[in-house]
């Protein structure tokens, strides 16, 4: 276990470094004269990357501001939205998974499951707003106006309105990748030869399925945390933009249609480092879940 | 009687094979509404006027007008014809930048191959959609497909890499490697097996992905503009007043899942497994 802890360790090490260097690059389009030519782009990006070692991301070429003080401004919203999110998608992906994973009830709502996955973000998302609009008579901010913040610990009702509907399109996104990965760990146990041998040797079904089966379906969820966080993230960026919450996802797509290269360069950086850092802790604690010899002072 | 039972296709295979079936049948159905769109169409696209303004579906305006008295069916059509070919050239770029060249990039020698794996995971780790957007601003609105394509390109780079390395490692490829086969003829075989039995799901499984990429590019404004609007831009600009003229961003909406599904079904997609 501490062998294979190290070594995705040092493979995140590598991806961060990876994604810091390009996020520079993208970065150093900003910088003055980097369109000139190989030799002025690459000292911008060595300029770039000599601010980054004192810890200083430059400044938006939009609001003037440091692009720390933009994305302390932006960053919580969509960390708040993407942790709720993940909630949902854990409350909605895990009975789904445990349910159709396989059987004559995947069969049956198979159909339905395809039909919701062939449905961009946006689409299930202008979906619920006009439900909640119509059903439940709910204000929906998916009109023109201005953006807002967003109260992710609502304390009205009406803030509660507000913050559901985002929450829920960016929830059905990560519960479909949540039960993605369960029922393919599902399958994956159906075809494991020690459920039999485990029959054989006395244990009943139930002690095979709580002890054995459930433990290594939890692990395949966890070893994909990293496709759920970006499954999150994805729908962030479209949910964001309907229901106009100025999140970073929603000033990386203004960034980008305004050549604030900074900006983009480190939202691109932050959502690639939550994704990676997802995935080492998704798969360090699946071995710790799946891998029963494991040392204690691990576990 | 066991010879009998494996014989016999698994009820899953068969399900399978009929879902793959309707995907094709659907794909192809959507193909012929494209190549006939303008004759379909009552009227060419963008045209305003053509009725009463957010007239709900009738008898004369099957799938009603929008807010400028466009005639959502023939808007409807055009629609998915624009975004049809939009996303043909995208997925070629998808297949050929991802399957063909991951699959390609596993038999390098090591050190390249998992430097460029390294790099591509860096780029899967984004999402595709950003990394689309970004291509667009480094580029323009006309390389939307391109760079659809692109950004779809590192999932089918990850998966068709691992392919070839499982391949790799497979009885066969030791004994060809054994008997002094050379590398390269070896990749030559590989490459027309992999490509002979995956070719047609890998490419309607990009065809899904680039789809989605590029109808929510459009959404978001960065890609169609008008009077060529594809379905993603439609749906953006009934976002208004959808809640009061629902046909407005129903019909494209229903539209594009169609397109989406179909294509997820040819390719074998399981429920909820990403394009």
């Amino acid at each position: 276990m501490l062998h294979f802890a190290l070594r995705e360790a040092a493979r995140l090490a590598l991806g961060l470094l990876g994604a810091l260097l390009l996020a520079a690059a993208l970065a150093a389009l900003g910088a003055p004269h980097a369109g000139r030519g190989f030799m002025p782009f690459m000292i911008g990006w060595g300029s770039v990357l000599g601010s980054l070692a004192q810890a200083d991301l430059g400044r938006s070429a939009m609001s003037g501001g440091s692009v720390w003080h933009e994305l302390g401004a932006h960053l919580p919203l969509t960390l708040g939205l993407v942790g709720e999110g993940f909630l949902i998608a854990l409350i909605v992906g895990i009975p789904i998974g445990f349910l159709f994973g396989a059987g004559p009830a995947r069969r049956a709502a198979s159909p339905l499951v395809q039909v919701i996955s062939a449905a961009p973000i946006f689409v299930a998302a202008l979906a619920l707003a006009y439900l909640a609009f119509h059903l439940l008579h709910w204000p929906v901010p998916v009109g023109a106006g201005e953006k807002s913040g967003l109260q992710l610990v609502p304390h009205t009702m009406a803030e509660l309105q507000a913050a559901l509907l985002p929450v829920l399109a960016i929830g059905l996104a990560g519960a479909a990748a949540a039960q993605l990965a369960l029922r393919r760990g599902a399958a994956d146990t159906l075809r494991q030869p020690w459920r039999v041998q485990l029959r054989r040797m006395g244990l009943t079904s139930w002690d095979v399925e709580r002890a054995y089966v459930v433990p290594a379906v939890l692990a395949a969820l966890l070893a994909s945390l990293g496709e759920v966080v970006l499954a999150l993230l994805s729908a962030a960026a479209v949910t964001e933009w309907v229901f106009r919450y100025a999140g970073a996802a929603d000033l990386f797509v203004k960034s980008v249609a305004l050549r604030d290269w900074s900006i983009a360069a480190a939202i691109l950086f932050v959502f690639a480092s939550l994704t990676m850092t997802a995935h080492f802790v998704g798969v360090c604690l699946a071995r710790l879940l799946a891998d029963p010899g494991a040392p204690a002072s691990w576990r | 009687m066991a010879m009998t039972a494996t014989a016999q296709p698994q009820p899953n295979a068969v399900l399978d094979t009929i879902l793959r079936a309707v995907g094709w049948i659907g794909l192809a159905s959507i193909a012929v509404a494209v190549s006939l769109s303008d004759f379909l169409a009552s009227v060419p696209a963008d045209t305003a006027n053509a009725g009463p303004l957010l007239a709900p579906p009738s008898e004369m305006f099957r799938l009603g007008t929008d807010i400028l008295g466009r005639d959502m069916l023939s808007e409807t059509l055009h629609g998915l014809s624009a975004t049809v070919r939009a996303a043909l050239p995208a997925m070629l770029v998808a297949l050929i930048a991802g399957a063909l060249f991951g699959f390609v990039a596993a038999r390098l020698p090591r050190v390249l191959a998992f430097s460029l794996r390294g790099v591509i995971g860096i780029l899967s780790a984004v999402p595709s959609l950003l990394l689309a957007i970004l291509m667009i601003g480094l580029t323009s609105r006309g390389w939307s497909g391109l760079a659809a394509g692109l950004a779809a390109a590192p999932l089918a780079f990850v998966r068709a890499f691992e392919r070839a390395e499982a391949q790799e490692r497979t009885s066969h490829s030791e004994y060809a490697r054994a008997a002094g086969i050379s590398a390269m003829t070896l990749l030559r075989r590989d490459l027309v097996y992999e490509f002979t039995q995956t070719i047609l799901s890998g490419a309607a499984r990009s065809l899904a992905a680039v789809t989605i990429i590029l109808s929510t590019v459009s959404f978001l404004g960065f890609a169609a503009e008008p009077p060529h609007r594809d379905l993603g831009l439609m749906i953006a600009a009934a976002k208004g007043y959808f809640l009061d003229a629902w046909w407005t961003a129903a019909f494209p909406a229903l539209a594009l899942t169609l397109l989406i599904l179909f294509a997820r079904l040819a390719a074998g997609l399981g429920e909820g497994e990403r394009a």
